[in-house]
């Protein structure tokens, strides 16, 4: 079974975001999305039952590949990934268009994701490859069973409901769906062998195009100046004082 | 501009979040009709004042393609030019798919939008809520995921007459459908929010959050964290990938304050938060801070209430 994982570099998130003419500013080294530890944990561990093989795919620059490095070392076999600068600021479905295109070179027949990127969170990007692959898609996966059959929950609005996976699908799962393993040394050192692919994008076909034009963003000041209390056994009284003021008790 | 309006079935009628852009679409006086999509029988969706259709799925099969397949169909048919979603599970899977037939990218988080020049400009929210970005769609369908709690809702009298369409089983089969218990007052409309963070150390404290609701008559939340955890169901996370609140009283109970928790209470009337450090991020947000253990404040504050 081909096990395709859609994973993102994006700027370290312990770092502040900033942002040139509306587009995230990205340094030369970023890291893996933490979101997509979670897509990569699922496809390592359907590999052990189906013996397949594990790629990665992605689309931005790539850097000094740190985060394409990071997937490699939790387990993935291979990475493929298309760095181009006419995708600057692409919008979703542009990049949702990009990786179908490297999933069918993977021949992919489960293709994984996070439910949202870290940086973009459009929250789209997994249905949209569904939809251009022709593929079931079962989104929002909280938990997995791998017995006979794979069992997968799915989060709904009210509660969770279970489906059975079927042999060829687009999975998105959610943070906490699964706990991510750690590398260790070993694992870091084994990835250094592993072939990381330059794809060229004038070699896919690229099935959608720019629609949103970007006119403005602006910074929200949060700061409100509110009363700051250092607890000495006593604030309790200021909060009880508080809550009678604004009539809750 | 002729727009269709996702809708979404909860407790058998339309959602809030259906309801709050059929106000904002009124008040803008789009050429509205609502196409709302579920599963339960004869729920309460129709209105006088609009066009409503049923798209009724099965709860026994995973058959969202299908019913994107017929919202194309509706879309193409009646010359839809925008299509408005809440962005939810569900829209956001049936919109993504709306979005690869019709070769429009949607716009997801969005808080607000206008109509200029018959274009459509969208204000949504980046970076967890730190910044809003507008935007000017160009393609000719628009297609707008809003987050919950944009609008106010529409006041207006709900009846049972509408079109009913059904749509095909898939071959992926649903087992095991679980719903939480809902009890208790509700994150959405209780007047005050009680949220708990990792900062109350341990599971079992939970309860100290808890005896405090139960005397405010509060609606308890949490974090991402201790939803991860497992200390709490995902229906009370509150934040970006959770619920969107805005009580007269929040009350922050052990929580950092990260920018995608703040996008879901920063709207809220008064905040309280109860942190031991004085450098986390909550403060900024903060109508009244305490600097301390939540483990010792808050079994002060129950005590004494
Ligand atoms: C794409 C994405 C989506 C996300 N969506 C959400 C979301 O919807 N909702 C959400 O909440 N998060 C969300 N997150 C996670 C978010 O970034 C934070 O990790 C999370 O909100 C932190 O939860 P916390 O405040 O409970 O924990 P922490 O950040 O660990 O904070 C715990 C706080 O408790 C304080 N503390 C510790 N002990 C005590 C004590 N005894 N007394 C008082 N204070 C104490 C500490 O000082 C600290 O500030 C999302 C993240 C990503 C990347
Ligand atoms: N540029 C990209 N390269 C690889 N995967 C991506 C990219 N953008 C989005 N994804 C995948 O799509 C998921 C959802 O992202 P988003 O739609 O940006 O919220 C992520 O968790 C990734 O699995």
């Amino acid at each position: 079974m081909n096990i395709t994982v859609c994973a993102k570099q994006i700027p370290d998130p312990a770092n502040e975001i900033t942002y040139d003419n509306g587009l995230i500013s990205r340094p030369d080294e970023q890291v893996l999305d933490d979101t997509d530890r979670y897509g990569i944990e699922i496809a390592l561990q359907l590999r052990e039952k189906y013996d397949g093989e594990v790629t990665v795919i992605s689309m931005g620059p790539a850097g000094t590949q740190k985060g394409l490095q990071q997937a490699l070392q939790m387990g993935a076999d291979k990475t493929l990934y298309v760095d181009d600068d006419s995708l600057k600021g692409a919008n979703s479905l542009m990049t949702a268009s990009i990786l179908s295109e490297l999933a069918k070179t993977t021949d992919a027949d489960i293709v994984i994701f996070g439910t949202e990127s870290t940086d973009g969170y459009t929250g789209t990007v997994p249905q949209q490859v569904a939809r251009f692959l022709n593929l079931d898609c079962i989104s929002y996966i909280k938990a997995i069973e791998i017995s006979d059959n794979v069992t997968l929950t799915r989060q709904t609005i009210e509660g969770s409901e279970k489906v059975t996976m079927p042999e060829k699908c687009v999975l998105s799962v959610t943070a906490g769906g699964v706990e991510p393993r750690y590398p260790n040394f070993k694992d870091i050192m084994a990835a250094k062998q592993k072939p990381i692919e330059k794809v060229e994008l004038s070699s896919l076909n690229m099935n959608a195009s720019q629609n949103l034009e970007f006119l403005d963003i602006e910074k929200i000041e949060n700061s409100k100046n509110g009363e700051t209390i250092i607890d000495e056994g006593e604030a309790y009284q200021v909060v009880i004082e508080k809550l009678k003021e604004l009539k809750v008790i | 501009m002729k727009t269709l309006i996702l809708g979404e079935v909860i407790d058998n009628k339309l959602s809030s979040g259906t309801l709050e852009i059929i106000n904002k679409a009124s008040g803008l006086g789009l050429d509205f009709k609502v196409v709302t999509v579920g599963s339960v029988e004869s729920p309460v969706l129709g209105s006088s004042t609009f066009q409503q259709t049923y798209i009724k799925r099965s709860a026994e099969s995973l058959q969202f393609n299908n019913v994107a397949d017929k919202l194309s169909q509706i879309i193409q048919e009646e010359n839809i030019s925008l299509v408005l979603a809440p962005s939810t599970y569900q829209s956001r899977d049936l919109v993504s798919f709306l979005s690869v037939d019709l070769s429009s990218s949607p716009v997801s988080n969005v808080i607000d939008f206008d109509i200029q020049d018959s274009a459509v400009i969208t204000t949504n929210s980046i970076n967890g809520g730190e910044s809003i970005y507008k935007t000017k769609i160009t393609s000719s369908h628009s297609l707008l995921l809003i987050r919950p709690k944009s609008f106010d809702p529409i006041d207006i009298e709900l009846n049972s007459e509408y079109e009913t369409i059904e749509v095909e089983n898939s071959s992926i089969e649903i087992f095991d459908v679980f719903k939480e218990e809902k009890s208790g007052p509700q994150l959405e409309d209780s007047k005050i929010v009680i949220s708990a963070g990792r900062g109350m150390v341990e599971k079992e404290n939970l309860s100290l959050v808890e005896d405090l609701a139960n005397k405010l008559n509060a609606a308890i939340g949490g974090t991402r964290a201790i939803v991860d955890a497992g200390w709490m169901p995902y229906s009370q996370q509150v934040g970006q990938t959770g619920k969107t609140v805005k009580p007269d009283v929040y009350i922050a109970c052990g929580i950092s304050g990260a920018t995608q928790h703040q996008v879901g209470m920063k709207d809220s009337k008064f905040i309280i938060a109860i942190n031991k450090d004085e450098e986390a991020p909550i403060f900024q947000l903060a109508d009244l801070g305490i600097v301390g253990d939540t483990l010792s404040v808050i079994p002060k504050i129950n005590e004494n209430i």
